[in-house]
């Protein structure tokens, strides 16, 4: 899990080559990586990375990132190794005094290390104070300002700012150990090329003693491995340096010899302070950059979604195909007739029973020699022997909340061959006295208008 | 002959049109782009609808069209008669011989899946009387020789199921009541037990469906909540930003910017409804609109904030503020704070907004840069209302959904008072939802474990929500 892939992967979320299906499919086909979902996201991005446009977005971060962190890695380095110089400048008629060094070696590492550790416990801050001091983060800030088109795509990008923190904490590490690498250099090619007498001075009254014993205690990391690398109580002595006019004092003078052992003292706490701690941190960097990075990519957008549907079984329940959109007809039947005659030569009612029919007859004043049922449970057969007898004028009543069907409609087609007129009135139910709703009636109404039969009329 | 068994358990959903057929498939499957209308022969093809598992069917459901020619069926098999255990052969006669048969399309669809295996689910309006018509299809379909069971629906007021029981008992062994307008997730899985009565080998499938629905219940709860947690803290973390150019910001910039920000967050919640309508499937009817409107209801309005809001008392009590004035002294000088460390960055402070109240959602920040490139910005959210208005607005909002048949297509529209604040709500919840709150306004970076805890919560109301919903 790296920066690179966390980009990859936002992108891959940003326009998700798969579907759901897939995902589902990818989830069954690595099982194991079900309790695991940072691994899992990983494995995705692994199998969908080349679906990116090349380079992909996490190639062009991470050389980005790579190229700008090389640069200011030399740039630091180069500092490490002038400031070793400029600290170690040696003119041959004053010694160099190791109390700058030790400031610089010990010090300041000491102290950077301190706010950077402050700063890690902070990276969940939007602006951290501690990471935007940081050189790291200027440097950034000043290659922004050279025009470059990786830096535009990069802008684009919102990185979360806790990544955002811990990168520059690890770039931080970074510049700083190489920056006292360089520091490490300069003192040993120094010490190889030239003979320089170190010597220690300072405006506090410090006994030598007391120098020591704080010495020794900084020397506590190697003192029982390089007994050598603790300077001796006689050397701090010897070298104490006190600026009197222009002349060494004499035991200097006498000792001047000794005066180049301290270097083994500067070498061991630039390696212990400034390099072997600064390394423990730059570890500790990267181990929260990664889990950073793994925090973050539970929060990418998308993300719990992908997750989702690799571990969720799809359950369907809908159609798999679509169905023709249903348009109801708009016609309107324009045979209508309003009020009814009080006779007709027959009345029919499909699928309504003799005894109903008389009390719709009487319910609607019709006078009429004939009434038969049709439909309904009446057989074909006993369909087919009133039909022969049908004729003249035929006052048709059907059951209105019943849709028409086909069967009625095949009926009707056979009635009107044999009769002159049919009215077809769909009537309620009892308990509704016979009343029947228009939208019921509208039924009828559009079913008759497929029909087109100029002998059939319908009661409204 | 084709009477397949082996496969998975098949109910064809058959009847006269018109009765309801394809409401009663439209909200068991939860498919809402089901043709449903009141004009009967909507239906003209049988359609399936499977219940599946990452692709295996475990069930299927047919809708179908309504019987057209019942009784030349009847005559034509009656014609034929011949020993019981031959009737089934008859029918399948009868298809092969009017495949090409326009008279018969709508039987030929019905039958087919009947005659694949399929029991018969015989769907009956029992709010008209019953009719000696009906027996010619129920004749045919005994003539298949599948289990089958009656299913009354009520579509209008009057009331005639006595009549319809009795002469549905004549035909049919399980006769069942089924709304179609309202379904929860008791009635769907009680009826689907009901199905699986129809055949032995049925029981163990339809029960491992009913597990699977269940899960899928739970699924939609769970993105349900997944989105309400983006929304509230997307819209809690939410800044936007306005440049202006002249020296000073304008009245109009100011009401500008506030303008653009509230068209935002409005904007967050109607995606996220949009997207609760699909996760329950309720997104395939062609409106422009959400279904359910919140009737003008604007997520800003004092309307809403009565009723989803809490009461300035409320949230004194649970220490939401601790006090209303010093509260807000504290968040302006917090403001001053996070705007000096901005000053790191490049920015000068150029004027802190208006002193916010109870009302107010966010001060608005005037950032300026060097380069005379200046900014009005407003967010993130210090309304500490606001995330309780919005979670009650899209827990309703997620309830309502969640309980609205497939079958029923009309729009919904709310009609409620603040008391369902209570029914989700209470302090114990509140204070732990106050939590996730401040961290979402604090502007730091939230983790995903946060945002799950959140979600749990979130996901633990809906829950009972909807479950208390059920009656
Ligand atoms: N109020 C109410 N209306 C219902 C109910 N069931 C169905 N409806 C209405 O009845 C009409 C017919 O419903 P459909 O589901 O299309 O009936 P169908 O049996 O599929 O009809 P066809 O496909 O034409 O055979 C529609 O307008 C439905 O809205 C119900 O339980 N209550
Ligand atoms: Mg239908």
């Amino acid at each position: 899990m790296d920066l690179k892939s966390y980009l990859n992967l936002f992108a891959l979320l940003e326009n998700p080559p798969t579907t759901h299906e897939e995902n589902r499919a990818f989830g069954l086909s690595h099982q194991a990586l079900k309790q695991k979902p940072v691994k899992a996201l990983m494995a995705w991005e692994d199998s969908y990375v080349s679906t990116l446009p090349q380079p992909s977005l996490g190639e062009r971060f991470s050389s980005y990132l790579y190229g700008t962190t090389l640069i200011l890695g030399v740039l630091a380095f180069i500092l490490g190794v002038l400031s070793g110089l400029a600290l170690l400048s040696y003119s041959g008629h004053e010694p160099v005094n190791v109390i700058y060094f030790i400031a610089m070696v010990v010090f300041f590492p000491l102290l950077t290390m301190f706010l950077t550790l402050i700063a890690m416990m902070r990276t969940k801050r939007n602006r951290s104070l501690l990471v935007h001091i940081s050189p790291a983060f200027w440097m950034e800030k000043i290659f922004s300002l050279l025009p470059n088109q990786t830096q535009k795509d990069i802008k684009e990008l919102k990185i979360n700012p806790l990544l955002l923190n811990w990168i520059m904490i690890k770039r931080s590490q970074i510049l700083a150990l190489l920056f006292s690498l360089g520091l490490f250099i300069a003192l040993i090619s120094i010490v190889v090329t030239k003979d320089i007498a170190f010597a220690w001075s300072t405006t506090l009254h410090i006994t030598p003693e007391a120098f020591h014993a704080f010495l020794n205690t900084l020397a506590l990391p190697w003192r029982e491995l390089f007994p050598d690398a603790v300077p001796s109580i006689e050397l701090i002595k010897h070298s104490q340096y006190f600026r009197l006019g222009d002349s060494l004092s004499k035991t200097m003078i006498d000792n001047a010899s000794e005066l180049g052992e301290w270097w083994k003292f500067l070498a061991c706490a630039t390696f212990f302070y400034a390099i072997f701690l600064r390394f423990l941190l730059f570890l500790l960097a990267n181990f929260g950059l990664n889990r950073a990075i793994e925090k973050s990519t539970l929060t990418l957008p998308g993300a719990t979604k992908l997750l989702r549907e690799m571990n969720e079984p799809i359950i369907r329940t809908h159609a798999n195909n679509e169905e023709s959109v249903f348009v109801p007809s708009k016609e309107n039947y324009e045979q209508l007739v309003h009020t009814l005659d009080a006779s007709y030569d027959m009345v029919q009612g499909w699928a309504i029973g003799k005894e109903n029919l008389v009390v719709l007859n009487d319910s609607m004043q019709i006078i009429t020699p004939e009434f038969f049922e049709v439909g309904g449970s009446k057989s074909l057969e006993e369909d087919n022997e009133i039909l022969a007898k049908s004729h003249g004028e035929v006052l048709f009543f059907v059951k209105g909340w019943e849709p028409p069907t086909m069967d009625f409609i095949d009926y009707i087609k056979e009635l009107s061959l044999k009769v002159d007129k049919i009215i077809v009135v769909p009537v309620g139910t009892a308990k509704n006295n016979y009343k029947i709703d228009t939208s019921a009636v509208d039924v009828w109404d559009r079913k008759l208008s497929q029909l087109h039969e100029p002998k059939v009329w319908l009661k409204r | 002959m084709s009477n397949h068994t082996h496969s998975h358990p098949k109910f064809a959903v058959v009847g006269h049109p018109n009765k309801g057929k394809s409401s009663i498939v439209s909200a068991l499957s939860m498919d809402d782009s089901v043709q449903i209308s009141d004009t009967p022969g909507t239906t003209t093809k049988k359609r399936s609808f499977p219940l599946s598992v990452d692709g295996k069917i475990v069930y299927e459901l047919f809708d179908t069209p309504g019987f057209q020619r019942a009784r030349r069926v009847l005559a034509w098999l009656e014609a034929h008669e011949v020993s019981a255990d031959k009737k089934q052969e008859v029918v399948q006669a009868f298809i092969d011989t009017h495949k090409e048969d326009e008279r018969f399309r709508d039987e030929i669809e019905l039958l087919e899946p009947i005659m694949n295996g399929a029991g018969i689910i015989y769907v009956v309006d029992a709010s008209k009387p019953y009719g000696k018509e009906y027996e010619a299809e129920m004749e045919v379909l005994r003539w298949t020789g599948q289990p089958s069971m009656a299913l009354i629906n009520k579509i209008g007021e009057s009331d005639y199921s006595k009549e319809w029981k009795k002469a549905l008992e004549q035909y049919f062994k399980m006769v069942r009541t089924f709304n179609p307008m309202q379904v929860d997730k008791a009635q769907h899985i009680s009826i689907l037990e009901s199905m699986a009565q129809l055949k032995e080998e049925w029981i163990a499938p339809v029960k491992s469906s009913i597990k699977l629905l269940e899960s899928y219940y739970d699924q939609m709860i769970d993105k349900s909540a997944y989105l309400i947690t983006r929304l509230v803290y997307e819209s809690l973390t939410f800044v936007d930003k306005l440049k202006f150019n002249t020296e000073e910001a304008s009245e109009e910039d100011r009401k500008k910017i506030e303008k653009n920000y509230k068209e935002k967050l409005r904007g967050f919640e109607k995606r996220t409804q949009e997207k609760i309508e699909h996760i329950w499937n309720h997104d395939h009817l062609e409106i422009e609109e959400n279904i359910l409107t919140f009737d003008g209801m604007d997520l800003f309005s004092e309307e809403t904030a009565s009723i989803f809001g809490l009461t300035r008392k409320e949230m004194m009590i649970t220490g939401i503020t601790s006090g209303a004035v010093t509260g807000a002294g504290i968040d302006l000088l917090f403001a001053g704070h996070t705007l000096l460390l901005g000053g790191a960055i490049g920015a000068v402070v150029g004027g802190v907004g208006a002193y916010f109240g109870f009302d107010e959602l966010s001060e608005i920040k005037v950032l300026g840069q060097n380069l005379g490139k200046r900014f009005l910005q407003m967010g993130p959210m210090e309304n500490r209302n606001f995330p309780y208005i919005l979670l009650g607005r899209n827990l309703y909002y997620t309830s309502v959904i969640s309980h609205k048949s497939h079958a029923k297509r009309e729009m919904i529209h709310i009609n409620m008072d603040s008391t369902f604040k209570d029914k989700w709500l209470d302090d114990d919840l509140k204070k732990s939802l106050e939590k996730y709150h401040k961290l979402f306004r604090s502007g730091k970076e939230v983790d995903a474990e946060a945002l799950k805890a959140y979600e749990a919560l979130i996901k633990e109301t809906l829950k009972k929500l909807i479950d208390s919903q059920e009656k």
